[in-house]
């Protein structure tokens, strides 16, 4: 379940159908004539302020505002007509999925901040049909304008709406902004509406984390992977969402925070073959790290299901590959795990180190979790 | 009672949808080291079988499959209290709104599957929420020591479950959005010397249907619970609800906490960690504010994870003894690669001769004797008689039939007698002999529909297609098949025979169409053993089901036959002709024209 945000332009073709007089412009696609509003469409925020927007230019001027942005690494925008209105008109708007409901935000004033100026704000929740009324009444939004967007949003399994501003005209209401984050796990239940395609993607920053994320999208279980330091001295090799994050902590806590080279885990039981592919990722970021004392952790708490046995043996196979390479580096391997045939898969990883002259230590489930990264930093700062 | 006290007094039967064969087994484990008579897991639903073998201790069992919750029989749907939904996130909000709809006076489940629409999250938050225990979407699941082990909860592999120590009762509640630090918190009580009165593993999603505040009321309400573990990460507000409980005085008993996260300080930007919820969005949000407003609430907060393990010493112990128990013996276990029942009593050698004397047999005897063997129970005499009838008039029906010729011909190129009879056999299918179970079902189908015979002839004979049980080459309106007549008659020892009425009303309307359309022999054994079998044996309508599957019906002709195949295999050995050649005239050879090349 996460929550993702989607292009505006897919966003206000969803929300206002045929209606909608916008164009979607990638790099290369020609600008038509005319007057546009042109906007920068890959979920960025802050668009004025950042100069990723400029408004009622004429194609040319559009065409050298997109070429300033794909300097900087755009490729996405939307061109639409100007819509002209009074800033006091301009109104806060949002629809967020919560526990009870879809909570809705209104402020009579769009500029205001939402966050600062509670008092401001109007708050309410939509829980039935029923609602729609009194929230109609509160706000002075239209109703079926209302009624439309909670169809929307719960048809789209849309999670989080905000219009900023939002100008309502004679009953009609026109949407300025819109920035929508859909429920990735709706993607199936979705009929007319966004795709895959339409979700905006963060830029993996390294290529390691790009090959775990195009990795994590061919299996049911999680890997995930970020490189905080490339030239790092402590790499991790995780498992499990929230024991991952005890151990990092022990890091930190013992003054080595400075040290991590990467964070990520591994979780939901993968199979030797994705452990590798996932594993090889990390193992080669490793190698190219130019840190002088370099140590791996293979550590995670004690699993539920994921078998030990089957995801040491795809770690071991992409250490194999690299282990000459390790050797020379003088890099040592530190492991606490703990889990189905634990025994067996602690036996093979340690085994496997020592044979390779790679063993730094290796605990099981009666030694507590952070061992392992207690062992690793003690190596480092020898 | 509280849904923990139900559970503790013996409400642990769960079904299981979807499949994953490892956790059903883990459950079965524990049900066994806990001591348990019989196993907690009461049927899978599985549409492609209709058992699946586990082990039960070192014993085999076969656990019922079954397609759909309304086809859980009767016996066992009074006990299903909790559903264990192992399947995907697309699929878990259906299946859980018909477990409820079917059980209402279930306890809960446990939604394992990661990737549930916060949509269908809230909307069963709302369905479901107050008055069932749902762990999940996500997690692992719901323990309560010795009695209920509801997902992967505490491992999968008999040495996790004894090493967990939590068939044992004991007084600490271990509660986590973590899935994995669950089984880590469990193992550390264990460790510490303590056991675990129940955990509940709510999963990181961003709308668990049980939610903390849920799970720290039932374990304030618990008479077993004395203290609580919890581990909680960076990121949401879920600790400011234990705050606000703490600080209203609705949780008294001690609770030991960690939050793990210090970590994300070593960043410059906050952190997307491993669980939907585990990003700083507001400095409250942080690890260490968290931690702080617990201490100050009254919580035993530690900084350090082995100083919060240590704090495990505090906790209260159990007064339970550990069962002991033989893990290694249970360990070796072989599975079988077969299953099947005992099909005769080898052990009762029937009596025949006695003291110089014949000793008098049943009727029908070996018409009984092969029910009992097809079927697994003794059979009415009625039954037994039927299908004596049967068995007599079907051993053969003349040289000229299919599966006769066939034996004939191989056992005249010099094949030996299970060659021959096995030539025969394989003939037998649709057009010859094979009908009988296809007929059954039609009539099966017909009847359970309450369709009018003339509609059901309509729809079934669309495009031309031949309905099984009708029609005769030979046979029409006003030259009765003997045979059908003589069976009929078992229609007169019958209170009811619907499947025979359905079948003659059937015969009425086809015969109406071409007088050749008459009720064969296949399909008037078929309905007057449907009828038998529902009338003397009590068959219900899934069981006749059941054994129009297994192709029974079928087996009715296949006896007999195999009689009349041997009986001409014999003859043709006896009267060795030579090999069988058929006669150039009676071949048409088709001429192939050739073809154009140009």
């Amino acid at each position: 379940m996460a929550r993702v945000k989607i292009s505006e332009y897919r966003a206000k073709r969803i929300i206002l159908g045929d209606t909608y007089a916008g164009i979607q412009i990638r790099s290369g696609d020609s600008v038509p004539s005319g007057s546009w509003v042109a906007k920068v469409d890959q979920g960025v925020k802050k668009r004025f302020k950042q100069g990723l927007l400029v408004i009622d230019k004429p194609k040319v001027a559009i065409e050298a505002a997109i070429r300033e942005w794909e300097k900087k690494g755009f490729s996405q925008f939307l061109l639409e007509p100007l819509f002209p209105h009074d800033a006091s008109e301009e109104q806060y708007f949002s629809l967020e999925r919560v526990r009870d409901g879809i909570r809705i935000l209104h402020a009579r004033d769009g500029g205001v901040d939402i966050e600062a100026h509670p008092e401001q704000v109007y708050t309410g929740t939509y829980a039935t049909d029923a609602d729609i009324a009194h929230i109609a009444k509160d706000t002075a939004l239209p109703e079926e304008f209302l009624r439309q967007m909670v169809a929307t949003f719960e048809k789209q399994f849309f999670a989080f709406v905000e219009i900023n501003p939002l100008v309502v005209k004679d009953d009609a209401a026109h949407l300025l902004d819109a920035a929508v984050l859909v429920d990735s796990a709706g993607a199936f239940f979705v009929r007319n509406g966004w795709t895959d395609d339409d979700i905006i993607k963060a830029p993996s920053k390294h290529a390691a984390e790009a090959a775990v994320e195009s990795l994590s999208q061919t299996t049911a279980a999680s890997l995930k992977l970020s490189v905080i330091d490339p030239n790092g001295s402590l790499f991790f090799l995780l498992s499990g969402g929230g024991g991952s994050i005890v151990i990092a902590d022990e890091a930190q806590l013992e003054g080595a925070g400075d040290l991590i080279a990467n964070y990520g885990e591994y979780s939901g039981g993968p199979t030797t073959e994705e452990t590798y592919l996932y594993a090889k990722e990390i193992v080669q970021l490793m190698l190219a790290s130019k840190a002088q004392r370099k140590a791996l952790v293979i550590a995670g708490g004690v699993a539920n299901f994921t078998d030990v046995k089957i995801t040491f043996r795809g770690i071991i196979d992409a250490l194999k590959v690299a282990s000459p390479a390790m050797r020379e580096q003088g890099v040592k391997v530190f492991v606490r795990r703990g889990g189905p045939n634990e025994e067996a898969g602690l036996d093979l990883m340690r085994e496997f180190l020592g044979a390779e002259g790679l063993l730094g230590s290796v605990h099981g489930s009666d030694t507590v979790i952070t061992k392992a990264v207690e062992d690793a930093i003690a190596f480092i700062r020898s | 009672m509280t849904i923990l006290e139900q559970v503790r007094n013996g409400a642990t039967g769960i079904l299981v949808a979807g499949n994953h064969a490892r956790i059903v087994q883990a459950i079965l484990d524990f049900d066994h080291l806990a001591g348990k008579e019989a196993p907690s897991v009461l049927g899978l639903i599985a549409a492609t079988r209709k058992a699946q073998k586990f082990f039960f201790g070192s014993k085999e069992i076969l656990v019922p499959c079954f397609k759909s919750f309304t086809d859980v029989p009767p016996s066992i749907s009074g006990e299903v209290k909790w559903l264990l939904n192992l399947q995907s996130g697309r699929r878990t909000y259906a299946t859980t709104s018909s477990f409820f709809e079917h059980f209402p006076n279930a306890l809960g489940a446990h939604l394992f599957a990661e990737n549930v629409p916060e949509l269908h999250a809230t909307l069963l938050v709302r369905e479901y929420g107050k008055k069932y225990v749902i762990a999940g979407p996500s997690g692992v699941g719901v323990l309560v020591s010795g009695h209920l082990k509801l997902g992967a909860i505490g491992g999968v592999d008999m040495r996790q479950i004894d090493a967990g120590k939590f068939v044992t009762p004991g007084a600490v509640a271990v509660v986590s959005t973590s899935g994995g630090m669950t089984n880590e918190l469990i193992r550390a009580v264990a460790a510490a010397g303590k056991r675990v009165s129940f955990s509940i593993s709510i999963g990181g999603d961003r709308f668990p249907v049980t939610s903390l505040g849920d799970v720290l009321a039932h374990a304030e309400a618990d008479s077993q619970t004395q203290a609580i573990v919890y581990f909680g990460e960076l990121g949401g507000s879920d600790e400011y609800e234990i705050v606000e409980l703490l600080q209203k005085g609705k949780i008294t008993k001690p609770i030991v906490c960690y939050i793990a996260g210090v970590i994300d300080e070593a960043f410059d930007e906050h952190m997307q960690f491993g669980h939907a919820k585990a990003l700083v969005a507001s400095q409250d949000q942080s690890a260490r504010s968290k931690r702080s407003a617990l201490a100050a609430a009254g919580a035993i907060a530690p900084e350090t994870f082995p100083e919060f393990l240590e704090s495990m010493e505090q906790l209260p112990a159990s007064s339970a003894h550990d069962r002991v128990v033989d893990i290694d013996s249970v360990m070796n276990r072989q599975r079988s690669i077969l299953s099947t029942r005992e099909i005769v009593d080898l052990e009762n050698v029937p009596v025949f001769v006695k003291d110089g004397q014949l000793v008098p047999q049943k009727e029908n005897g070996f018409a009984s004797a092969a029910l009992h063997a097809l079927l697994g129970s003794d059979v009415k005499p009625i039954t037994a008689a039927f299908v004596s009838n049967i068995f007599e008039l079907l051993i053969d029906h003349g040289g000229h039939v299919s599966g006769a010729v066939n034996t004939m011909v191989t056992a005249r190129a010099g094949k030996d007698m299970v060659s021959s009879l096995a030539a025969g056999l394989l003939t037998i299918g649709p057009r010859f002999g094979g009908a009988v179970n296809e007929a059954a079902r039609t009539w099966h189908t017909g009847v359970i529909s309450g369709a009018e015979a003339a509609a059901f002839v309509e729809a079934r004979t669309q495009g031309g297609q031949l309905l099984a049980g009708i029609g005769h080459r030979k046979y029409r309106v006003g030259i009765p098949d003997p045979r059908v007549e003589a069976l009929s008659e078992f229609a007169t020892l019958l209170k009811k025979h619907p499947h025979y009425d359905f079948a003659r009303a059937v015969e009425n309307i086809t015969t109406g169409k071409n007088g050749n359309l008459i009720l064969n022999v296949d399909g008037v054994m078929a309905a007057l053993l449907l009828d038998v079998l529902a009338e003397e044996e009590g068959y219900s309508a899934s069981e006749l089901d059941e054994l129009l599957e297994a192709e029974f019906f079928n087996a009715l002709f296949i006896i007999p036959r195999s009689v009349g195949f041997i009986a001409h295999f014999i003859e043709q050995k006896r009267n060795d002709e030579g090999l069988f050649r058929l006669p150039d005239e009676l071949l048409f050879e088709k001429k192939i024209e050739p073809k154009d090349t140009k």
